[in-house]
């Protein structure tokens, strides 16, 4: 597989994204490196994983990181409760060495991401979502298996990878990682999209959208995310359900009233809603594009600052 | 192969050189990679090398500059070369140029080799300068010319010394135009604008969450310590018929920790500490349990509703009689030394906030001495930048005297507080 063929299998998928990341997307499958993606929240990091495993055809597998989380929910854990039952049950009916032996056996391994990614017979994408969240003594647990691709468990030895998985991290840089992680992966920074690639974004996930709509929402959403006065920026999935919500209001055409009414979809604190009317609403900007007024100037007017249009 | 592993190699030298980690895997990794998929195309390839050497967004930046500096056509480097040469050529007269310059009577200034360096840097407006105040001097060296060419001889040193942190200064400012998102976080903070003001607080919320969530995982309950809890587990073994169906683990000790703030307000500091204030008492680990006290010629403890916002802050310090005077530590540090109830204690951290220029130096390098004692650890924050350091006696001397790191810039200052969250 070349840069263009990954490329149109993403494009397949619905994955809109430029040369460069399906360049490193191709670097790491070929290496049998593990991905690190780091960016701003709501880019498509995690999506990343999901569209690989879809233009792959192979299963992903979800590991979801926080604060706490340590190799019992990471990679296996002994079924204490039934061991326990087990040695009660069959005290006096086995011998003892037997006995011990039959415990750490597969029937009481209780398998997690980790483990279920490195023993499945097809190779599959391993999803680490948000490692930032995750401790350092977990980042550091991470090492073995993403440099040897094998994993040790004390009572089994260790078990070596029947199939290479596609491991795919993601961080918000709520916290920087450890060079020694870094140093095991590919890197990939994703950005916002800028405004053709939005547009881009929303026709091919909501293809009933009219091209004038979908401009002018990427339009309104480049505004917002360039604003200062905006905290939590728009992500790609806020500027979807917008789009969503427009289209189910059956709005074409994103007026100053349109884009109060279905503001939550895209900010959601208080200050950023007050924040986005002088971003959207406020007087003087535009998109630039010509449209048809329908007046002359010197009426009173609204002016949507979304998409430069004035309403009489 | 080969060839391409040959010049990888040099490429991935050349990356060491500038700070990137770069081991040899990745020079197998880039040439494995490049083999296979025969690429031809020159982006194409710079991104394919930049997944695998850069593994930061900084380190991105960095990779950029040296890809655009390595892989040039023949042309370019024809062109490059010739560039050079036409430098050195210039740099040579302007050597010859200099020895003549810094003559004295006839006798050279026998300045220091990096000073001499910086006169041949200098811009041509700039050495006039020196060489019309060496005119203006003839007649008083031919008078008394051992006075007067020690006196032009330190007129010269001075100059040229200043020369020097400027142009160290330029060098710094420079990198910013390579990634301009970033510009502000490197930037010196007494240099920002007045337009920079709303971005930079902005970017130090967000890096107080950052710490924030940093220092959270520190402290937050990690379930157990790995030890057993045997009193408990037997207790729970109770409810199961003495099976120790359920194990009981022990829990971490947290460490309580104070901090003391002694923060400059003098009118050099002002801009400087209002930053660092409102990034220190953003992170909620210290605002918990801190006590502030700001000082210029005295001492006064804060309130610390004053420092919730900038313009409260600015309008605390005018109104103490605080601002626009001079700098006394020794007094300050003093004060503290014998507030009661005591401000200082073994748990406690004293993080000094200035840039060490204060009247009466013994005095206050004693006081700090007998701060250090008392309070468990002493951090001084300096935005001054440290590749000035060298120049001041000041910083030389409390440097020795407790841990000093550098803040001129947020970047630096988000490192130094990572530091004191240790």
């Amino acid at each position: 597989m070349d840069i263009p063929a990954l490329q149109a299998r993403l494009d397949e998928a619905k994955y809109i994204c430029g040369g460069d990341v399906a360049a490193t997307l191709l670097v790491a499958l070929r290496l049998g490196r593990p991905l690190l993606i780091e960016g701003p929240a709501g880019v498509g990091k995690t999506e990343i994983a999901k569209v690989m495993a879809s233009a792959l055809d192979r299963e992903l597998v979800r590991l979801q990181c926080y604060e706490g989380l340590d190799e019992s929910k990471a990679l296996y854990e002994w079924n204490y409760q039934k061991q326990l039952l087990s040695i009660q049950v069959q005290m006096n009916r086995r011998d003892a060495d037997e006995l011990t032996r039959s415990l750490f056996s597969d029937e009481y391994l209780l398998e997690r991401p980790l483990l279920r990614a490195i023993r499945s017979e097809k190779p599959v994408v391993l999803l680490i979502d948000e490692i930032d969240k995750a401790d350092e003594e977990f980042e550091a647990f991470l090492l073995e298996l993403l440099s040897e691709m094998q994993v040790t468990i004390p009572e089994v030895g260790t078990i070596p990878a029947r199939s290479i998985p596609f491991v795919v991290l993601t961080s918000n840089r709520t916290r920087p990682l450890g060079e020694a992680l870094r140093r095991r992966c590919a890197y990939l920074y994703l950005q916002y999209p800028d405004i053709e690639k939005e547009t881009a974004i929303i026709k091919a996930k909501r293809p009933n959208v009219g091209e004038h709509l979908a401009v002018q929402v990427a339009q309104a959403i480049h505004s917002l995310r360039e604003s200062e006065s905006i905290l939590k920026k728009p992500s790609i999935a806020e500027t979807l359900d917008w789009t969503s919500a427009l289209e189910a209001l059956g709005i074409r055409d994103l007026t100053m009233d349109a884009a109060r009414q279905t503001m939550g979809f895209v900010l959601k604190s208080s200050e950023d809603m007050e924040a986005a009317g002088d971003v959207l609403y406020g007087q003087g900007r535009g998109c630039g594009h010509d449209h048809d007024h329908g007046h002359s100037h010197g009426q009173d007017h609204e002016h949507c600052g979304a998409c430069g249009r004035h309403q009489a | 192969m080969s060839v391409y592993l040959e010049k990888l190699a040099e490429f991935s030298a050349m990356l060491r050189g500038e700070g990137l980690a770069v081991g040899t895997q990745e020079t197998a990794d880039t040439c494995e990679i490049l083999s296979l998929l025969d690429l031809t195309d020159r982006e194409t390839v710079r991104l394919v090398l930049q997944a695998v050497y850069a593994k930061s967004r900084e380190e991105q930046t960095l990779f950029q500059h040296c890809f655009d500096g390595f892989f040039v056509s023949v042309e370019q480097r024809d062109a490059i070369r010739r560039k050079q040469e036409a430098q050195a050529q210039e740099m040579a007269r302007r050597r010859r140029e200099a020895e003549q310059d810094m003559q004295v009577g006839g006798q050279p200034m026998n300045l220091r080799e990096d000073l001499q360096e910086v006169y041949v840097r200098m811009s041509e407006e700039k050495r006039d300068q020196l060489r019309q105040m060496l005119e203006k001097m003839q007649g008083n060296l031919r008078r008394s010319p051992k006075l007067y060419s020690n006196f032009i001889r330190s007129v010269f040193m001075r100059f040229l010394l200043e020369q020097q942190m400027a142009m160290e200064d330029d060098a710094a400012t420079g990198s910013e135009a390579l990634d301009p998102d970033m510009a502000l976080l490197y930037r010196d903070i007494s240099q920002f604008r007045e337009a920079d003001i709303p971005r930079a607080a902005a970017l130090i919320a967000a890096i107080s969450r950052q710490l924030d969530a940093e220092l959270s995982r520190k402290r937050q309950n990690r379930g157990h310590s790995g030890k057993l809890d045997f009193r408990r587990t037997i207790r729970k073994g109770l409810e199961t018929g003495g099976s120790f169906y359920r194990l009981a683990y022990r829990k971490k000790r947290q460490k309580k920790r104070r901090l003391v703030l002694l923060c400059d307000v003098s009118g050099s500091m002002l801009q400087f500490s209002e930053f660092v204030l409102r990034f220190i008492k953003s992170m909620s680990e210290v605002s918990e349990s801190s006590q502030t006290f700001l000082f210029s010629e005295e001492t006064r403890e804060v309130d610390p509703f004053a420092l919730q916002n900038m313009d409260a802050f600015r309008d605390y310090v005018r109104s103490s009689g605080l601002f626009g005077r001079g700098t006394d530590l020794g007094q300050a540090l003093e004060e503290l030394c014998r507030h009661r109830p005591p401000a200082l204690g073994p748990s406690t951290t004293l993080l000094i906030l200035s840039d060490t220029k204060t009247i009466d130096l013994p005095r206050a390098a004693q006081a700090l001495v007998e701060a250090r004692r008392q309070a468990g650890r002493v951090l001084w924050l300096n935005p001054i930048p440290q590749r000035k350091w060298p120049y001041m006696a000041s910083i030389q001397t409390m440097a020795g005297l407790c841990q000093m790191a550098p803040c001129s810039t947020l970047e630096e200052l988000t490192r130094s507080c990572r530091k004191l969250m240790k």
